[in-house]
Parts: C-alpha cells; structure tokens; sequence
C-alpha cells in the first residue's frame, strides 16, 4: 500500500481514534440542551464514521503489509543462501573441471611422448597414402 | 465530486507497491564460456608419428569439451536444485 510508504502507521492509529472520540461525543451532545450545538450532531457522526472506516481499512493494510515484509525478509534471505550456494558449488564444478582437464592434457602430453619414442621408427617404413589424410582432414569438419 | 474524490482516495490507498525481491541469474565459472576449439588437421606430407600425435591431440580436445559440456549439465541440475529451493 503506497499511502503507507508515506505516513507512519501511528498517523492512522490517531485518525480511527480520532473518529471513535467523534463518534462518542456526539452522542454526548444529545445531552447538551443548545440547539445551535446539536445541529453538528448528524455531521460530526458522519465525518466520525467516515474516519472510523478509514481506519480500519488501514489497519486492514498494515497487518497486510508486516505480512508482505515478512514474506519479502524471508525470501531474500533464501535468495542470499542460495546465492552464496551457487557460488560454493561453482567453485567446485570449476575445481573438478580443472582437475580433469589437467588430467586429460597430462595423458595426452604422455601418449605425444609414447608417440615420439616409439611410432617414429615407423615414419620411414610406414607411408600414409593420401586418401588417408584426406578422409582425416574431411572428419574434422564435420560440423561445417 | 468532493465525496467522489475522497471515496477514489481511499480506494487508490490499496494499491500495492512491487515486490522488492530480484534473484539475478547465477553466474556460471568463465572457464565453462570457452568455446569448443576446432580439430587438428593432418599436413599433406604427414609422417605415421605426426597422424598419431594429431590423434592424440584431437581426442585430448574431445575429452576436454566432454569435460565442459558434463560441467554444464551438473552446473544447470545443482542451480535447478538451488533456484527451487528459493519457492
């Protein structure tokens, strides 16, 4: 409720007892045996009305609105945790990611160096006809 | 009127106001935002070791995108997990 951005709550506190006081004393001016007095006894009991609705209306709204906040505290409190969870978990995901792709890099730098102590005795004897090459090259690119 | 614009007054006093609660969109690890690089190709006088170690570097590059797009996947199900806990 905007109005209650704007007012503090004890503004309509004041307003509901302002119209309960109205509203008792005009009844109290029944009692009172002046005529020009009486005749703001309809008014003021209108106006008391008037308030007293208010009032409630917005007593209504404040117990919404701690309502709302409450909810509002609780969540962004559920959206700091899990925040500072996704960072947690991201740092792990990436750990993980790290660790594997050293490790992968490692064996492959392992193989290179199977390859250059072992396979290139076989360079000179071993000729790698062209279609070969060809059909490797044209894998590579499957995705174009 | 005077009645009529009280009476709006009072009604407009129900408006609510936005909910000030946003979650930004979870930041995923950069090295995840790398791109799959391209596979090696083989040079036109390729020797029998150079067609092993580009082998070798094309499946180290496969196993490495494995990596990424296995991260991606646990990345999305842990935040899943994490955005449904928030309701």
């Amino acid at each position: 409720m905007w109005l209650l951005n704007f007012l503090p709550d004890w503004v309509f506190y004041v307003v509901g007892s302002v119209g309960l006081i109205g509203l008792f004393l005009s009844y109290l001016l029944q009692f009172i045996p002046i005529p020009s007095i009486n005749i703001y006894k309809i008014p003021i009991q209108l106006v008391s009305i008037v308030l007293i609705v208010f009032a409630t209306y917005m007593f209504g709204g404040i117990a919404n609105e701690e309502q709302w906040n409450a909810r509002v505290e609780e969540v962004e409190a559920k959206v700091a945790m899990a925040e500072v969870e996704s960072v947690k978990q991201n740092v792990q995901i990436l750990e993980k990611v790290v660790k594997k792709t050293e490790y992968i890099t490692r064996k492959g730098e392992e193989v290179i160096q199977y390859v250059d102590r072992e396979i290139v005795k076989y360079d000179s004897s071993c000729v790698i006809p062209k279609e070969f090459i060809k059909a490797h090259n044209d894998a590579t690119e499957l995705n174009k | 009127m005077k009645y009529i614009i009280c009476v709006l007054f009072m009604l407009i006093s129900g408006c609510s106001t936005v909910v000030p609660v946003t979650v930004k969109f979870p930041e995923a690890p950069s090295k995840l935002q790398t791109i799959c690089p391209q596979l090696e190709k083989l040079k036109d006088e390729a020797k029998l070791s150079d067609v092993s170690k580009t082998i070798t570097i094309n499946y180290s590059t496969y196993y490495e995108c494995a990596v990424k797009v296995d991260s991606w996947i646990e990345w999305y199900q842990v935040h899943k997990l994490i955005f449904e806990g928030i309701k």
